[in-house]
């Protein structure tokens, strides 16, 4: 189980690399991301929806409201082009971290 | 079916956002409960059951409030403690001393628990004391709709007591290293008479509204269960 503090980081990173494959609504976002992370990742109201506010109010995501072939309206994020810019630099960052402390535990198992 | 909209109407109700932003938060989270609930039930959970896991969702409406108040209004943490705590409290306090002020102006009815000669060590201004409660509340709500949590909403509350109590603290360790040296020493009682005169019983009754205000806040946005349709 990955910790809070790390969870929290990584959220943002999960949002965009989601949104990148196309517009959700933010059930349906939470939800991609749990799947795909085989749980790891698992939102509440509280986690989720204040960063995606966040996220809309630096411009990397654009809220809509839109209808559903149910008829039901849902306010979907599509990554502008800001937030595609940024996806990239973050990834690296991650990718930068992971392999850091792949080397720490190596190290400490050596 | 549970009313999810109704649900969130109530727990959100003191978003500090336009009424227009807030109704559109409102009917995006009640969407997100909608689609879990629904989810569930085509998992072949019962109903019950399946609303139970949706509240679970949010389980601290307070938190989720602060925070999406918070990253709507762009604010960040330092201004929230201002507007959540600071600014409340300076309004309990000014008003606190302002009526005190005017009790003693009047010369209205007051105990006085202990004296050092002639001089009043620890006074209770009876009529200050009835209205205090009031201003505990009123630093509750104010605290409560920037979306100030439990803690911020008790500290304004209790805000005008907190300066008594800060120079009682400071005077006590003076007045035992330097007791001999200073002309009108004060004795050991009268400074536990003065904590009792001047901060528990001023902090008891701004509690006693602050903590009333607080409760009557979130019973109204809080639902004992969920709202049936």
């Amino acid at each position: 189980m990955i910790g809070s503090g790390i969870k929290r980081g990584s959220a943002e990173l999960a949002v965009l690399s989601v949104l990148q494959d196309g517009p959700l609504h933010g059930y349906e976002l939470a939800r991609r991301i749990e799947r795909q992370t085989n749980g790891a990742l698992r939102f509440t109201l509280a986690a989720l929806y204040p960063m995606l506010y966040r996220l809309e109010q630096q411009r990397w995501i654009r809220g809509s409201w839109e209808t559903g072939p149910s008829g039901r309206r849902r306010r979907c994020y599509r990554l502008t082009p800001a937030g595609t810019k940024k996806l990239s630099p973050l990834r690296r960052e991650w990718a930068e971290l992971f392999r850091a402390l792949r080397r720490l535990t190596k190290a400490a198992h050596a | 079916m549970p009313d999810w909209q109704e649900l969130v109407r109530r727990h959100l109700s003191g978003l500090a956002l336009d009424p227009a932003e807030k109704d559109e938060i409102r009917a995006e989270l009640a969407a997100h409960l909608e689609d879990a609930y629904e989810s569930m039930l085509t998992d072949g959970i019962n109903n019950s059951e399946a609303a139970k896991r949706t509240l679970c969702l949010a389980d601290d409406w307070q938190d989720l409030q602060r925070k999406i108040s918070s990253a709507r209004s762009g604010k960040d943490a330092m201004t929230n403690r201002v507007t959540q705590l600071w600014l409340p409290g300076l309004a309990t306090f000014v008003l606190s001393g302002g009526i005190l002020a005017l009790v003693q102006i009047l010369r209205l009815k007051a105990w006085v628990l202990t004296k050092n000669g002639d001089l009043p060590i620890a006074v209770l201004d009876v009529w200050w004391l009835i209205l205090l409660p009031l201003v505990g509340a009123l630093g509750a709500y104010l605290s409560w709709r920037a979306g100030g949590s439990q803690r911020a909403i008790l500290l304004s509350s209790v805000f005008p007591v907190l300066p008594f109590l800060a120079s009682i603290l400071v005077v006590l360790p003076v007045s035992l290293v330097f007791d001999k040296f200073i002309a009108h020493n004060i004795g050991p009682m009268s400074l536990v008479f003065a904590l009792f005169g001047w901060v528990f019983v001023p902090a008891a009754t701004l509690l006693a509204g602050g903590l009333t205000t607080q409760l009557f806040l979130s019973r109204r946005s809080s639902v004992d269960g969920v709202a049936s349709r």
